[in-house]
């Protein structure tokens, strides 16, 4: 007779949390902490109104099977904050077991978020589920955009991840009120999944302001994009999600900045260093 | 004692079980549910000119069935089969609401859900359904077909495999009469896509078993992009 092993608490490759609180007119950073591979730079002001811009950064460079991030973003009542990546997350094969990276996300009152990183690259046979969990009220505002990018592999097909899992719950004041649980298995049939594409955006936004009219908006906005196929629709809140589908990253970042721009009223910085 | 092929040892394996009829009438495309008036982004692929024929029909069906009715209908059908309390069932409700980020599909689920669960209150009544029926009426619930079926299935002791396959016979039958229509196709063409699919639908009611409620609502982009497009296609048969 054995005893089953008895196994260590799972540890984290890397957590960051941040919260970001208004004083006077702009947002600062009232509390900061990282433990392992992932670091938040000093904040900028790089937008207008005062709104506090974070850039992530994993120092490791990718991720790997088993790895596991956290990350957890507060905005304190009245403050801005924008989040984005220093560079691409990349997501190397993971023979053994996926990668996984959580994001819990806590809006208060009239707060807003936008996160806005550097596209995922999944390489070959690479699995990754990433989650995302945002609480909010009702007069605040959430925007996050993503683009899954295809890693080249070694025998020169395009498309050989073996999985990207994005699932996004947004839960505006208690309710559960727009999941987003997008599953791309690229060896999958042609009709229905990438329908012949490579590369997929994805554009989620809550917030008051956002009415079937701004979705019509957005739709005329994207009448002009050549090369992608794309869809949007109003959420059971007051919100709406853009899908596109493209082949190369710069066109689906450009049509989902487009988007953002529109949605924001003024283009994003998104410097890198 | 000797047995005879007609002993009464077999009539457990024989009788007639009592959720088998009641199941029936919900599986049945002629439930005036108005599914009829839903294609769920198949239109959008009917206009593309992508799906044309026999052949495309099918192969379409079998990418519904497994990227989207499975994680949806079948496991939620599947959840509320072996859920342990109500406030499951709720949650299930909640999270078939929240992911149908395409609007026109979010509406046909609460449409659909809400007649069933009127057509089954009247008529099959059970304490749980009554409880959804109450729920929706005090628009707590959205209502969707798969939940008020599976209800009805669980009030009359139904296994849980055969109604999770009733549940997906329900809305691919519903998909092919309505296919037949727009493409539109010849009567047993539509039986030949029927058949066709039935594989398909076995390993979507074995795959819901296995899933666990966070793969609630996962989609491929393409079919939610057809869905989302549907309500921007100038001319339409279709509500979705």
């Amino acid at each position: 007779m054995t005893a089953a092993p008895v196994l260590p608490p799972p540890t984290l490759t890397g957590q960051i949390s941040l919260r970001a609180e208004r004083r006077g007119d702009r947002t600062v950073v009232t509390g900061q902490r990282h433990d392992g591979s992932l670091r938040v730079l000093r904040p900028l002001y790089l937008e207008p109104e005062g709104q506090v811009t974070a850039v992530v950064v994993n120092p490791g460079g990718g991720y790997l099977g088993g790895d596991a991030y956290e990350q957890r973003f507060e905005v304190g009542a009245g403050a801005s904050a924008l989040v984005t990546t220093q560079s691409a997350t990349r997501i190397y094969r993971t023979p053994h077991a996926r990668a996984t990276q959580h994001t819990e996300v806590v809006l208060d009152a009239g707060a807003r978020l936008e996160l806005v990183p550097d596209q995922v690259i999944a390489y070959a046979d690479a699995r990754y589920d990433q989650s995302c969990r945002v609480e909010m009220t009702a007069d605040a505002t959430f925007v996050a955009t993503e683009v899954v990018t295809p890693g080249w592999s070694p025998d020169g097909r395009p498309f050989r991840y073996e999985h990207v899992r994005s699932r996004t719950e947004v839960v505006v004041a208690g309710r559960l009120t727009a999941l987003d649980n997008l599953v791309l298995a690229p060896h999958d049939g042609v009709i229905g999944a990438l329908e012949g594409f490579s590369h997929v955006g994805t554009l989620l936004a809550v917030a008051p302001s956002l009415d079937q009219a701004r979705v019509d908006a957005v739709a005329a906005l994207l009448a002009d994009a050549d090369g992608v196929r794309w869809g949007v629709s109003r959420l059971g809140c007051p919100g709406l999600s853009v899908r596109l589908l493209g082949r190369d990253t710069d066109t689906v970042t450009r049509w989902l900045t487009a988007v953002l721009t529109l949605l924001r009223g003024t283009p994003p910085t998104l410097r890198k260093y | 004692m000797q047995s005879t092929p007609t002993d009464a040892s077999h009539a457990p394996s024989d009788a007639l079980p009592a959720y088998l009829l009641p199941l029936l009438q919900f599986a049945d495309s002629a439930l005036p549910t108005g599914a009829f008036s839903h294609s769920f982004g198949l239109e959008t692929y009917v206009s593309e000119g992508v799906v044309t024929d026999t052949d495309t029909c099918a192969a379409w069906l079998d990418a519904y069935v497994r990227e989207q009715l499975t994680p949806t209908d079948a496991l939620a059908a599947h959840l509320v089969m072996t859920a342990p309390d109500l406030t499951t069932i709720w949650r299930v409700d909640d999270l078939l609401r929240a992911q149908a980020l395409p609007r026109q599909v979010r509406e046909a689920s609460a449409h659909l859900g809400r007649r069933t669960v009127a057509i089954a209150a009247a008529n099959h009544p059970s304490p749980w359904l009554c409880a959804y029926a109450e729920r929706i009426e005090a628009g707590l619930a959205a209502g969707h077909p798969a939940v008020a079926t599976a209800l009805v299935g669980r009030g009359l002791g139904a296994p849980a495999s055969t109604v999770v396959a009733l549940v997906l016979h329900a809305a691919v039958t519903s998909l092919t009469q309505n296919a037949v229509r727009a493409i539109p196709l010849g009567a047993d063409a539509g039986q030949r896509i029927l058949a066709h699919v039935q594989p398909r639908i076995a390993e979507a009611v074995a795959t819901a078993a296995t899933l666990p409620i966070e793969a609630l609502g996962a989609v491929a982009p393409g079919l939610e992009i057809a869905q989302m497009r549907h309500e921007r296609q100038r001319a339409r048969m279709f509500m979705s």
